[in-house]
């Protein structure tokens, strides 16, 4: 019976480290909207964000590797690391100047972004490698794994604190986990996070306070480009070690969905990607059984229709019951 | 058709984002020239002399395959703009194009070879299409749900389904391939240009784009949904049905990709693989931007855009540059249109540097 128990336990254990594993880069990029949401400014980029991120972290901890073979072999994947965020945010950061400089519309303008870094990330890998799908021919590194020593033997904690290999978990999932706190905490106890939402709320109120709008959009904008290159480095120095052809297979959407989702708050969005990176789990599951793959594959995408539908139906819910409350308080006394 | 200064913006634009596009070319190449004349030039025919005198025209097959991707085109970009009258970003076209071709295509291979398949497999695809497109447009009139992503989500959907549905059911066991059975002779079109494929659909896009302007101009349900689209708060006051409005915008871009989704099974391809390239309905969106939301531009920029596309296919093959290139020269045009203050920005920096260097001469 324990035994039982156990077995039960090490199955759910190593699908919550599964589900933490495919949701890290969903999460980072859901942060990331989060912010620029809160701030007014949708980002709908957050997909070639992560492109670019995967791309240059992975290209970059490769050729980091020829061009200092003397080296620390750490190094390589830290500068790549290095090098995805900086292009990612930069990505980031050329929507906010066609956006908020060149007036130009910030979703079209996204959409726009996600397609040249799809056309940019295939040419230059198919300059740089020669291969138009994958960078399989070149050696890039992975982000180092924290495994907690000595919990080897223990049954369920094992699996779940370092995964199913017993080889830990990626460094980025972690960072994904302490991103998390930090936007939940900034965003609430930092004059930067008050004045963020502010300027989303209300544009003009805060201009009339005296708050620098546009800058604060820009701090947005770049804040989840930061956040989203965590993701997409993640994509490609850990999730895989290497960069493929569109790598961020529509997550960067899927993170946009996570912040509608989850009611623009930190901790609900970040359910959201959580129950994302679950679909994603449970789509492989089913996958080793008969279930056709086609059906699989919908899953995730219904999953996103279904919740989103879910959680308008109970904010209007709730919604009802405040007013009628209101009444009722109105009419008793 | 285009009030001329928006059209030179778009054109300025476009060159803009050509020259660009050359630069990244000449960076990833060895031969930037010839792949750039490769890209300007591929869609066009050749038209030769012989020694005989006789008149000779090469390549016609590049100059069908740029008329058949207009059609493709102009049907996908009417199924982005009708929604975009409403107010509403749909990226739906990809999956009702797939639910189009694959209504299309089942009702051709479920009648076989009698002379209703073809309007009836016309009208399955448009009918699929439109209750495709519907879907989006009830969870956001029912739901508010946010229609970039429940429509994103729907493409993926729809794909799955059309893989499922030619995978397993419309197989053709004989073919060696997974694919559907060639379509049946009466429900397929006739080339209309030989050796291309360019068929009657290239006149049926025109003819969509006209009935789209009547209905968006001279009807009452034009009227609504340019109103529902305009203020929802005031059409609503005014007495205006903005959500079936909505709803309407959405089925009948809906509908229009569908017919693209017809164009692709009945006249291009006659038999559906499972793997047909999702994607196609997203240039949907370019289209509809190059033409600014203006229905009647919309055929002269598939035009536009498809000759770069097939262009791209051209230099692809004639030299070392991918045809992502065109991709890159995409997002470029999308950036520069969409940029409302570029132009002015870009003007008041050449007026300032030539006043300098006329204050410098003087």
């Amino acid at each position: 019976m324990s035994l039982d128990l156990v077995a039960a336990g090490t199955v759910a254990a190593m699908m919550a480290a599964a589900t933490l594993r495919a949701a890290a880069p969903i999460i980072f990029a859901s942060l990331g909207g989060l912010i620029s949401e809160l701030a007014g400014c949708i980002n709908v980029a957050l997909e070639g964000v992560m492109l670019v991120a995967a791309f240059a972290g992975v290209i970059t901890s490769a050729y980091s590797a020829l061009w200092f073979p003397d080296a620390p072999l750490w190094l390589h994947p830290w500068l790549g690391c290095a090098a995805g965020l900086l292009a990612g945010t930069a990505l980031a950061g050329l929507l906010a100047v066609f956006h908020l400089e060149l007036g130009a519309d910030l979703i079209v303008a996204g959409i726009g972004l996600n397609i040249l870094a799809q056309g940019l990330t295939v040419l230059l890998m198919a300059h740089l490698t020669g291969d138009k799908g994958s960078t399989a021919s070149l050696t890039s590194f992975a982000l180092p794994s924290l495994r907690w020593a000595g919990l080897g033997d223990v049954p369920v904690l094992g699996v779940l604190l370092n995964g199913d290999g017993d080889a830990g978990h990626n460094v980025l999932v972690y960072g994904a986990m302490a991103a998390t706190g930090w936007v939940a905490w900034a965003l609430r106890h930092t004059v930067l996070g008050l004045r963020l939402r502010a300027a989303g709320e209300n544009a003009e109120a805060a201009l009339a306070a005296g708050l620098p709008v546009k800058r604060l959009r820009y701090a947005g904008l770049l804040l989840s480009g930061l956040l989203a290159s965590g993701g997409g480095v993640f994509l490609g120095m850990g999730y895989l070690t290497l960069f493929q052809a569109d790598m961020a297979a529509g997550r960067g959407y899927l993170a946009l969905a996570a912040v509608f989702l989850g009611g623009r708050r930190p901790l609900g969005t970040v359910a959201a990607a959580l129950v994302f990176g679950g679909a994603t789990v449970m789509a492989a599951r089913l996958g080793l059984l008969a279930v056709p793959s086609e059906v699989v594959f919908m899953i995730p995408p219904l999953v996103t229709i279904a919740a989103l539908v879910l959680v308008k139906q109970h904010q209007r819910l709730a919604a009802r019951r405040r007013a009628a409350a209101g009444r009722a308080a109105l009419i008793s006394p | 058709m285009m009030p001329s200064r928006e059209g030179a913006r778009i054109a300025l634009a476009v060159a803009a984002a050509l020259a660009l596009g050359f630069a990244v070319m000449a960076c990833v190449s060895d031969q930037p020239w010839a792949a750039f004349r490769a890209l300007l030039t591929g869609p066009l025919p050749s038209i030769d002399h012989t020694a005989d005198g006789r008149v000779v025209v090469h390549r016609l097959v590049r100059f069908g395959a740029w008329l058949q991707d207009a059609t493709t085109l102009t049907l996908v970009g009417l199924a982005i703009a009708i929604p975009f009258r409403a107010r509403q970003f749909s990226l739906g076209a990809d999956g009702q194009l797939f639910m189009g071709a694959l209504a299309a295509a089942a009702v051709s291979l479920a009648l076989g070879d009698v002379p209703a398949a073809l309007p009836l497999a016309f009208l399955a695809a448009a009918a699929a299409a439109a209750t495709w497109g519907l879907l989006p447009g009830l969870l956001k009139t029912r739901f508010e749900a946010n229609e970039i992503v429940t429509t994103l989500m729907l493409n993926v959907v729809a794909v799955q389904i059309y893989r499922l549905v030619v995978g397993r059911v419309l197989n053709d066991p004989t073919a060696g391939f997974i694919t559907t059975p060639p379509l049946p002779d009466a429900a397929t079109l006739a080339p209309l240009i030989a050796r291309t494929t360019v068929t009657a659909m290239v006149l049926v896009a025109p003819v969509a784009v006209a009935a789209a302007l009547f209905l968006l101009r001279r009807t009452t349900l034009g009227y609504e949904i340019d109103l529902a689209g305009a203020n929802p708060w005031f059409a609503a006051r005014a007495g205006v049905p903005v959500a079936r409005a909505t709803m309407v915008a959405f089925a009948l871009g809906g509908a229009f990709a569908g017919l693209a989704g017809f164009h692709v099974s009945n006249a291009l391809l006659k038999r559906l693989p499972v793997d047909l390239t999702p994607g196609i309905g997203l240039e949907g969106i370019v289209v509809a931007l190059l033409a600014r939301g203006r229905v009647g531009a919309l055929p002269l920029a598939a035009l536009g855009y498809a000759y770069l596309r097939v262009g791209a296919q051209a230099m692809e093959r004639a030299t070392d540059v991918p045809r992502e290139v065109v991709l890159v020269i995409q997002a470029l045009i999308i950036l520069f249109v969409v940029s409302d203050r570029l132009a002015p920005l870009a003007l008041g920096l050449l007026r300032r540097v030539r006043a300098s260097m006329g204050r410098r001469t003087a």
